[in-house]
């Protein structure tokens, strides 16, 4: 009875579907394959089509590729099987590309990210940024274990270090750094449900943070949610950035000397991060003048709102 | 099958004669011991040959027996139901054994593939080590402490503790799951009476059964299993109790990432979080003291019911109130939750 007319009919219409470029979501290797399977190592994954469908099929693996998750696959028609009669069964099997893998992260949303040294006016920024655009935007609160400092806007959340221990143990903390500093022992992170609250308020979750939170962020939702933007002090040379930072630490006078000077030391880290970690950057802008970069902001965040 | 219900008529306070109905779980007795109807040959182990059916739903079809009796209960269609899981897995080849299981999974969908079950919970392990981090390393302290706890239970096929860095040495069925990662094929029958007319110190206090899609290509995430989730919400309701005052729990660690996949739906562990339980053990709380699916043994439909006596007597002896047994078919498309309650 497996040869009926509409068995027939669907599982033509199911190769028809089958036929498509996919990506790896899962991969196994089954040592022992069913009867009626070849005996050797039977590698099957679950794919991702290309028309947001799942499914199961068989891999084919070149010689030279290691199988990964977020591989490319083509289709192929493959030998699958010889039943008991000696029929051949021919089924559609997926091969390996030599591409680079691609994120297979549930996508959520998108996040704006700004990664600067601090003193570049991340903060100065991302509060023009949410007076412009204001219907689209809305920040991420940071949480820290640092006291409370005059001059520190509302974007911090302060709890105590066991708050935050207990928080990250429990995997409600999705990016967490601790800033290196002389004075204290300071952790900052961000929590996944402030971002995820944001998300269902339909606006854009906008994330102030340095390079560890950043790489954190991008590991968890995943880069491809990231709009990364990296801000730099304007001048040509790292001297020159470093002086302009310093200029404007000094100028704002939220910090003693000794935090200027810790602060200053983890901005030539920042600034090297930029060049080193290239790809976790989509744009990376010099804060020269504070109209033009918001500008430059909002025209990207209408472009994700839109998308 | 015959054993099974003497010893639970034995512990029980009716008689033979009482039992006004039988259900028989069982997944494989046709296909693999040539024996469907088993119904009729189980009730006719009894002197009077009270109306019989059998529940299939794969691993589940234990916990599915249970929830059928319930109904049966709480319609008053029948007042005492024996519920007898069993299987006998061990006269068959391995490779019947395992086209057996897969019939579990979707026929059209992921067998054709060549898939086995162990190669199921392979692309399982896979995609949740790639998601959170997992290590093999992390994933041996599963099944070494399940092993650990069938030493103590003398109702368990393998009474032997096993280290954990054997566990990963020990030959690769699906990778990254190893033999030792797999729960076994075993011969097993498991008995218990409910009833509304006798009573007894422990209560069934919520069975609660949920779906899911059969196959794993028709479900949003392979990391979690919707149906654990619902159950779950579903049994505290029915139970009327919370998480926390439960005491035992016996999971479905049909492979060893089951286990860890339960606790997290369950909500004892944030995602990606479940191994904590086992890196630290919870003194309030006691997981697969039988020594599970995996060290007790996986005689498929007997399962279910295995589990539910297992809380029962981890009841009577710690003389906590709550306990849990979670049981699944498939790769989670089926889901039944026991709550029993101790009333002493």
């Amino acid at each position: 009875m497996t040869n009926t007319p509409s068995i027939t009919a669907r599982a033509q219409k199911s190769r028809v579907h089958k036929t498509q470029d996919g990506v790896i979501l899962s991969f196994t290797t089954v040592r022992h394959p069913p009867e009626g399977f070849s005996p050797a190592p039977r590698a099957i994954g679950l794919i991702e089509l290309q028309d947001g469908s799942k499914v199961m099929g068989s891999l084919i693996v070149p010689s030279e590729l290691t199988l990964a998750i977020g591989m490319r696959v083509k289709p192929r028609m493959r030998l699958e099987r010889i039943n008991a009669e000696g029929l051949r069964i021919y089924d559609i099997g997926y091969e390996l590309l030599a591409e680079k893998p691609v994120s297979t992260e549930k996508f959520n949303g998108y996040i704006l990210a700004l990664t600067g040294p601090s003193g570049v006016g991340k903060s100065t920024i991302s509060k023009l940024l949410a007076h412009k655009v204001s219907d689209y935007v809305e920040k991420v609160p940071i949480l820290t274990t640092r006291a409370a400092k005059e001059g520190d806007g509302d974007e911090y959340l302060y709890i105590s270090q066991e708050e935050f221990s207990a928080l990250k143990k429990k995997g409600e903390i999705v990016a967490a750094t601790q800033i290196p500093s002389k004075t204290e022992k300071r952790w900052y992170g961000y929590r996944s449900k402030d971002i995820e609250a944001i998300w269902q308020h339909g606006k854009l979750p906008v994330v102030i943070t340095e390079m560890h939170l950043l790489q954190g962020l991008s590991e968890h939702f995943g880069r491809r949610s990231i709009l990364s933007c990296g801000l730099l002090p304007p001048g040509k040379s790292k001297r020159a950035r470093l002086s302009a930072l310093l200029h404007r630490l000094r100028t704002r006078g939220r910090d003693t000397e000794e935090h200027i000077k810790d602060r200053i030391k983890n901005a030539e880290a920042d600034l090297d991060f930029f060049r080193e970690r290239k790809e976790l950057f989509d744009h990376l802008i010099v804060n020269e003048d504070l109209e033009t970069v918001t500008t430059t902001l909002s025209g990207h965040v209408l472009e994700l709102v839109k998308a | 099958m015959d054993e099974s219900i003497e010893a639970a008529l034995k512990n029980a306070p009716c008689s033979a004669l009482d039992i006004d109905y039988v259900i028989v779980a069982n997944m494989l007795a046709e296909r693999v011991n040539g024996q469907a109807q088993l119904g009729a040959l189980a009730a006719s182990l009894l002197p009077h040959h009270p109306p019989a059916l059998r529940a299939e739903a794969a691993c589940a079809s234990g916990s599915v027996a249970l929830h059928t009796a319930c109904a049966l209960l709480e319609s008053g269609r029948a007042e005492t139901v024996l519920v007898i899981g069993v299987e006998k897995m061990t006269d068959a080849s391995t490779e019947a054994i395992s086209a057996g299981l897969m019939a579990a999974s979707d026929a059209e969908k992921e067998a054709p593939t060549g898939l086995t079950f162990p190669g199921i919970f392979g692309l399982i392990t896979n995609r949740y080590m790639h998601e959170y981090g997992l290590t093999r390393d992390e994933l041996n302290l599963v099944s070494a402490m399940h092993h650990k706890n069938a030493v103590e239970n003398p109702f368990a096929q393998f009474r032997t503790a096993i280290p954990a860095e054997k566990i990963s040495k020990s030959p690769l069925v699906a990778d990254p799951l190893c033999l030792l990662d797999c729960s076994p094929i075993s011969d097993g029958a498991a008995a218990c009476i409910l009833s509304t007319k006798f009573e007894s110190p422990i209560k069934l206090a919520a069975s609660a059964l949920t779906t899911d899609a059969l196959s794993l290509t028709d479900r949003a995430t392979i990391t979690s299993f919707s149906a654990t989730k619902d159950a779950m919400e579903r049994a505290l309701a029915e139970a009327e109790i919370t998480r926390d005052m439960i005491s035992h729990i016996e999971l479905h660690d049909c492979f060893s990432t089951a286990a860890l996949i339960a606790l997290e739906d369950m909500g004892y562990a944030t995602p990606g979080h479940g191994i904590s339980l086992y890196k630290e053990e919870n003194p309030n709380r006691t997981l697969n003291k039988s020594g599970g699916l995996k060290a007790c043994g996986h005689p498929v439909a007997a399962t279910g019911v295995k589990q539910v006596l297992d809380i029962a007597k981890q009841l009577t002896a710690s003389k906590k109130q709550y306990g849990l047994a979670h049981n699944f078919g498939g790769a989670g498309a089926t889901c039944c939750i026991t709550v029993l309650e101790n009333t002493l």
